[in-house]
């Protein structure tokens, strides 16, 4: 018999994505055998990240204060805004390390099939933030699924009469790729989006 | 395990676990299939942009154990990508494939429902399929699933609808005004909606004006609603996105 403490650790852990009771098993035993302050540490970190991280009120990414720190970062140019749909999605763009711009996550994307609607996204949060009328380009970033699509192409209706110059991220191979491994969709998009040299 | 191959049209999709995507299929010999496609969210090569609402593909399924079917392998006949490049043509193919997932049943052919989905939204992706042609398209899928509205006679008696005639989902449509008493549901249409989708149940290809289109619609979204016990999602997205 296994005590029940342990149980519920494990029965907790194998809640997480990606983890069986196999591994939720060996990550307790780790916990268990670690040093008093890991999981001291471990608790507090996950209370702390309940408690502390919320959407920024500007952008909705995410951050401990007010605003994040894309949105109070002085350098970053407030002409460009990139639409994202999610925070995940963010951080990949942020990897790039170029892009310079400023963020607003969607938290989702127009979905008909599973009835998510423009008002169940932060789409109204963003029509507000442009009313100061810094923003002159808008990048939209969304997934190139039917949904992505969709929602990007919502997007340019609403923001084109606005003035903005608006942008849809390219798709298409990617870099180092072979042709002839290359997939139809992936191929056919990329044949159609061409550009002139 | 028996293994086969057929021509599919992608009516949804939704992602299972970290890695798996489960599929619905219309396939045009095997009927609707839920089709369990592994490694799809994962894995860029063997599914990569295929597994996508409205894609016309070949499939090569294995029979498994229980309802759900594998995935094995696909080729894309038609990814009608000039249809994912407009907002109101993407709304009606998402509206078309949902009605014609809600209307079969797993496993039972119909190949002539198949027949009309792929032709359909061969005609949105040539951009030849206006508001009307969706109108068309579900008078046909309804037909097709044995529920077509009636349009010609009255519902009840089987005489001319009339001047004034009336429109009762539980009944199955038309209804003519002395009859009017036995359906409770009815409401009053105008004649010119009354013909104006008679006349495109009988393949007239006439396009409707847009009051008529949206009375049309709602009628609809009533029957169509009654008979399937739920109503359509992509219908509120159309709505909400000012498209019909
Ligand atoms: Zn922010
Ligand atoms: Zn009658």
């Amino acid at each position: 018999m296994t005590p029940d403490p342990l149980n519920r650790l494990v029965a907790q852990l194998a809640k997480l994505p990606g983890i069986g009771e196999k591994t939720a098993q060996r990550l307790a035993f780790h916990i268990l055998r670690a040093p008093g302050e890991y999981a001291v540490e471990l608790s507090q970190a996950i209370r702390e990240v309940k408690e502390k991280v919320h959407l920024c009120a500007r952008c909705y990414s995410l951050t401990d204060s007010e605003l994040c720190g894309f949105c109070r970062d002085a350098r970053r140019e407030e002409k460009v805004l990139c639409v994202v749909e999610t925070f995940a999605d963010l951080m990949a763009l942020e990897r790039t390390r170029e892009y310079r711009g400023r963020y607003h996550v969607l938290h989702g994307v127009l979905s008909p099939l599973e009835g998510v609607g423009p008002e169940q996204l932060r789409i109204k949060e963003l029509l507000e933030r442009l009313n100061d009328g810094k923003v002159e380009e808008i990048i939209l970033a969304t997934n190139p699924d039917v949904e992505g699509e969709a929602t990007a192409l919502y997007l340019t209706r609403l923001l084109k009469p606005l003035g903005l110059r608006v942008s849809r991220i390219a798709q298409g191979l990617p870099m180092g790729g072979d042709l002839e491994y290359a997939d139809q969709a992936t191929l056919a998009k990329a044949l159609s989006a061409r550009r002139e040299l | 395990m028996e293994r086969f191959v057929d021509e599919a049209l992608v009516l949804s999709t939704m992602d299972y676990g970290e890695a798996d995507r489960l599929v619905t299929l219309l396939t045009r010999e095997h009927g609707k299939l839920t089709a369990f496609a592994a490694g799809a969210r994962k894995s860029k090569r063997r599914f990569a942009g295929a597994l996508e609402p409205f894609m016309r593909l070949r499939v090569q399924i294995v029979e498994t154990r229980g309802s759900t079917v594998r995935l094995d392998s696909v080729d894309i006949a038609a990814g009608y990508y000039t249809a994912r490049q407009d907002l109101a043509l993407i709304a009606r193919a998402l509206y078309a494939v949902e009605l014609c997932r809600e209307l079969t049943r797993d496993h039972e052919p119909h190949p002539e429902l198949f027949a009309l989905l792929a032709e359909y939204l061969a005609r949105l992706d040539a951009k030849e399929a206006g508001p009307t042609s969706l109108l068309a398209f579900e008078l046909s899928a309804l037909a097709h699933a044995g529920l077509m509205p009636r349009f010609d006679a009255c519902a009840l008696c089987g005489g001319e609808p009339g001047e004034r005639p009336r429109f009762d989902q539980s009944h199955g449509g038309a209804v003519c005004e002395p009859c009017c008493g036995r359906a409770r549901d009815a409401v009053a249409i105008p004649p010119a909606l009354l013909s104006g989708l008679r006349a495109l149940q009988e393949g007239h290809r006439t396009p409707l004006p847009p009051e008529l289109r949206a009375r049309a619609r709602g009628l609809l979204n009533v029957f169509i609603s009654h008979h399937l016990g739920r109503r359509l999602k992509s219908v509120d997205f159309m709505a909400q996105v000012g498209l019909d």
